[in-house]
């Protein structure tokens, strides 16, 4: 409960580095160091009151409490499961991963191939825990959530049937990292069963913050040999499967020992001279160890004859480790998809690696003033939040004569929770690009509008809207500068997101929003001379002897004028109203106004009628939110989309805005870009004020 | 097993919260699941509604009932991701708040008129844990309350809404505890033109 204090607070604390690699956020608030330490100096265990050892942390449905499979489900220490416990033995092997009663294979998956490779590996599971020194019941591990690294606090109390561990246990039945990750996971998403079903992409991206992007093999792009030899070079994770066409078909082994619905891993990639020709290998791992395949270039096929023995004993291991080599035709006829997680600066701090160049964007679609839809959608589309990607180099790729730069675009919704109940969470997702026009090129501050998207075409395009957590698609296009524009495919759908592009070469981005100012104009000098007769009467009439009017006399008077402009759609000013107007007005605090400061007043809400008419564009005597952007831009204040988003969030009924709403919003923008002129008097940019002096502006109105 | 790439399943945090609530807070849930209708957040709407029936079954508070506008301005100071509308939470922090309001505001009624005189206001504001210095005081009274310088109910919590989000505002700013804020121009539009 922070209001809108909170998501600035956060904007500070993520500008000073928190939610980075070094800097975790920690989540729950729990600081696994102190929490440690107290238990420690108390002699007692952990037990984490966020994630209590009680039914509702297993699961809903089929985890529900009282159902069959939970049914007589103890939790228990490792320390009170076997003699001698271990944290971790020997490293961290793919053997220590067995599936409990779980549909989280996809989730093991992961972290099998998390294993690979020990330092994002240890990123997760963090260095010096163990059940002998300093051992108090928590442990602490770290994932990846919407852009920013989370520490997870746990206890070490896991759930048991019958004296076995229910999900996730080690081969050797010691071990315990691979159950406590599982169970820090299984924390974070709510339940142990918020785990079950999923993809080996999003455990990926949760693992290390990379980015993922998938290819049907069936419809590999001409340069796929290319895109996995860089992959490889930047360390990427690789993964590849045969489709199953029907539950049946898990698992089910190919006449050459390929197993289908299974996860392997790609991991080498090479030429070899073969009849004088240029033959394409590709290297590829069994999770399991064992079972390879048995076709051209496997462990012992004939092939290996038949090159160099040099390069032979390079590449050609035969032992049954699950590792084995095939031809790049074979890989791409056999398998049927590649997922590659292409790893962030974020995650890799080994600097010999090449990697991709990063740039995150938070971002958020609200209803009546973000949330324009796709562009099937052309009245609102262009509400939509803009990004500027400036590609600067072209790729060096000697195969290639086009003049181009790759990059990846990825989109992802981030779980909000009011689409958390079921079947309500996923959006339907994408972004298109545009080439920015000439007379914007070099521009920062601008937010194109409804007219540029009806008369230009998208140059690219996500290769789909989809519904998943995450939409990514890799581009190429030549040096220039582009416009991304994120959205949900119908308006009006409100989500939060995080967009990320990853350049191969030097690249800008920014947000493409407008600048914020405002064209307040000079103060209007008016004296009562200036003022006609038929105004001053009616100021009288109502101000009465003292020839001043309160809020609620000022109230009177702007609604009795309002009424006589027929066309107007208003339910009449509200006392908050007035008292903003005659905050803004009030120099000398009688919270009172006199004639000369009512008729200023009177002005410019009647240049401010002449805009509303003129972007009430149907005559209903409304505005529809839509426009206030630009109607808001016409009476000389310039917003980004944030503020935009709060005005109409503050100020629309139903997506439209009423003339008293209307006019309510301009006094008060007036009266806030005026008092923070007032207290950046020296023009730093910046207002220092004390309590006293933030009461005194904020509780006016 | 391997199952590739389906769509990620729902999350449903909200399911576990719940399984984990006392009955006092299933109760609350209950209460604001027929508030709040389908999509589970409390427009201004809304809460006008419930508010202006709140008042009417205490008939000895002395108001013109909540405005369309005030609402909007409670729900907006307490909102924090702009969607103009309260989750659970929010409501439920603000409704607790509500509820104590009101029985300061009762006891503080020393001559029963059913409204806050200028008198009786640093007293109840105290009680409601904000005690003000002069200045504010007279600026609060002349902003919220009528020319006899009494306060009725819906101008008090409205009034108090705002000043216990601006004082939790300037807190949570000022991280550490210098007594001042920094603010650029970004940021004191949003948490002005939002409240």
């Amino acid at each position: 409960v922070g209001g809108i204090s909170a998501s600035i607070y956060a904007n500070r604390l993520r500008a000073e580095g928190m939610g980075s690699k070094d800097q975790a956020v920690h989540f729950a608030g729990q600081d696994y160091e102190a929490l440690k330490q107290e238990c420690l100096e108390s002699g007692c265990l952990f037990e984490d009151p966020y994630f209590p050892a009680e039914p509702p942390s297993l699961g809903f449905k089929e985890l529900a409490p009282y159902s069959s499979k939970t049914k007589d489900v103890e939790w228990m220490r490792p320390t009170e499961l076997t003699q001698d416990p271990q944290f971790i033995v020997g490293g961290a092997t793919r053997t220590d991963i067995c599936q409990g009663a779980l549909g989280d294979c996809w989730l093991l998956a992961a972290i099998a191939s998390l294993t690979l490779n020990e330092k994002l590996l240890h990123r997760v599971v963090p260095h010096g825990q163990s059940f002998q020194d300093d051992y108090a019941g928590i442990f602490h591990f770290q994932f990846w959530q919407f852009g920013e690294w989370v520490d997870v606090v746990i206890d070490d109390r896991l759930p048991v049937k019958d004296g076995e561990l229910m999900f996730v246990h080690s081969a050797e039945g010691n071990e315990f990292w691979s159950a406590l990750l599982e169970k820090a996971y299984a924390k974070l998403n709510g339940s142990y069963e918020a785990l079950s079903g999923g993809s080996t992409t999003e455990g990926f991206e949760d693992f290390t913050g990379g980015v993922s992007e998938m290819y049907e093999l069936r419809r590999a792009p001409r340069d796929l040999y290319r895109i996995i030899g860089k992959a490889l070079e930047r360390g990427s994770l690789l993964g590849c499967s045969i489709d199953i066409t029907s539950a049946f078909d898990m698992e089910a082994v190919t006449f050459k020992k390929l197993v289908k619905g299974h996860a392997y891993s790609v991991t080498g990639l090479k030429e070899v001279n073969f009849h004088g020709n240029n033959e394409r290998l590709i290297r590829i791992r069994n999770p399991w160890g064992q079972v390879e395949w048995t076709g051209a270039w496997s462990d012992n096929s004939p092939e290996w004859d038949q090159i160099d023995p040099s390069e032979r004993e390079d590449l050609h291991l035969q032992m049954e480790d699950g590792e084995f080599w095939m031809s790049f035709s074979d890989f791409i006829r056999q398998f049927s998809r590649l997922e590659i997680c292409n790893l962030t600066p974020d995650a890799l701090s080994d600097d010999s690696l090449s990697h991709w160049n990063t740039i995150k964007f938070y971002g958020t679609w609200r209803r009546g003033s973000t949330a324009g839809g796709c562009r099937n959608h052309p009245n609102t589309f262009w509400i939509n939040p803009q990004y500027k990607i400036t590609l600067l180099e072209e790729d060096d790729d000697p195969e290639d004569d086009e003049v181009a730069c790759s990059f990846l675009v990825a989109l992802m919704q981030k779980d909000r929770r009011r689409y958390r109940r079921q079947g309500q969470d996923m959006h339907t997702i994408g972004f298109a690009l545009y080439e920015i026009p000439e007379e914007y090129r070099g521009c920062q501050n601008v937010h194109l509008k409804k007219n540029f998207f009806l008369s230009h075409s998208s140059c690219a395009r996500s290769e789909t809207f989809i519904n998943l957590r995450e939409v990514s698609t890799r581009l190429r296009l030549p040096p220039g500068e582009y416009l991304i524009v994120p959205s949900t495919f119908e308006p009006s759908k409100e989500a939060d997101f995080v967009l990320r592009v990853f350049t191969e070469k030097q690249s800008e981005t920014e947000e493409l929003d407008d600048e914020v100012s405002a064209d307040l104009g000079e103060d209007e000098e008016i004296t009562e001379d200036d003022i006609d007769d038929s105004f001053k009467a009616m100021f009288a009439q109502l101000a009465g002897e003292d020839m001043e009017i309160s809020i609620r006399e000022l109230r009177t008077i702007l609604n009795r004028v309002v009424t006589r402009h027929k066309d107007l759609k208003t339910d009449g000013f509200s006392m908050e109203s007035c008292r903003t107007m005659v905050n803004l007005m009030d120099k000398d605090g009688s919270a009172r106004l006199g004639l000369v400061e009512f008729q200023i007043l009177w002005n410019k809400i009647r240049k401010w009628l002449v805009i509303f008419r003129q972007f009430d564009l149907d005559k209903s005597g409304a505005m529809s939110s839509y426009e206030m952007r630009l109607a808001v831009e016409a009476a000389g204040f310039k917003l980004n989309n944030r503020l935009n988003q709060i005005l109409v969030a503050r100020y629309a009924e139903n997506e439209m805005i009423d003339f008293d709403n209307f006019i309510c919003c301009l006094v008060k923008l007036e009266a806030m870009f005026r008092s923070f002129r007032d207290f950046d008097k020296a023009g730093s940019g910046e207002a220092e004020m004390n309590l006293t002096e933030w009461l005194y502006l904020t509780m006016c109105g | 097993q391997f199952m590739p790439s389906d769509p990620p399943p729902p999350r449903r945090p909200l399911q576990f919260a719940e399984a984990n609530e006392n009955e006092e807070e299933k109760q609350f849930r209950r209460v604001f699941q027929q508030l709040a209708g389908d999509d589970m957040e409390v427009s201004p709407n809304e809460l006008m509604n419930i508010l202006n029936k709140v008042v009417c079954k205490h008939g000895k508070l002395k108001t013109d009932g909540f405005s369309s506008e005030s609402c909007r301005s409670m729900v907006a100071v307490m909102d924090s991701d702009s969607t103009g509308k309260l989750g659970f939470h929010e409501f439920k922090y603000l409704w607790n708040n509500i509820k104590r309001w009101q029985g300061i505001y009762v006891n503080y009624d020393a001559d029963h008129s059913g409204a806050i005189n200028a008198k009786e206001l640093p007293g109840a504001f105290k009680a409601a844990g904000f005690p003000l210095n002069d200045q504010l005081y007279n600026m609060i009274i002349r902003r919220y309350s009528d020319e006899n310088g009494d306060m009725d109910f819906d101008n008090f919590i409205g009034c108090l809404v705002r000043l216990d989000a601006m004082c939790r505002a300037f807190k949570t700013l000022d991280k550490d505890n210098s007594g001042t804020i920094d603010l650029d121009i970004k940021e004191w539009l949003q948490l002005t033109m939002y409240s």
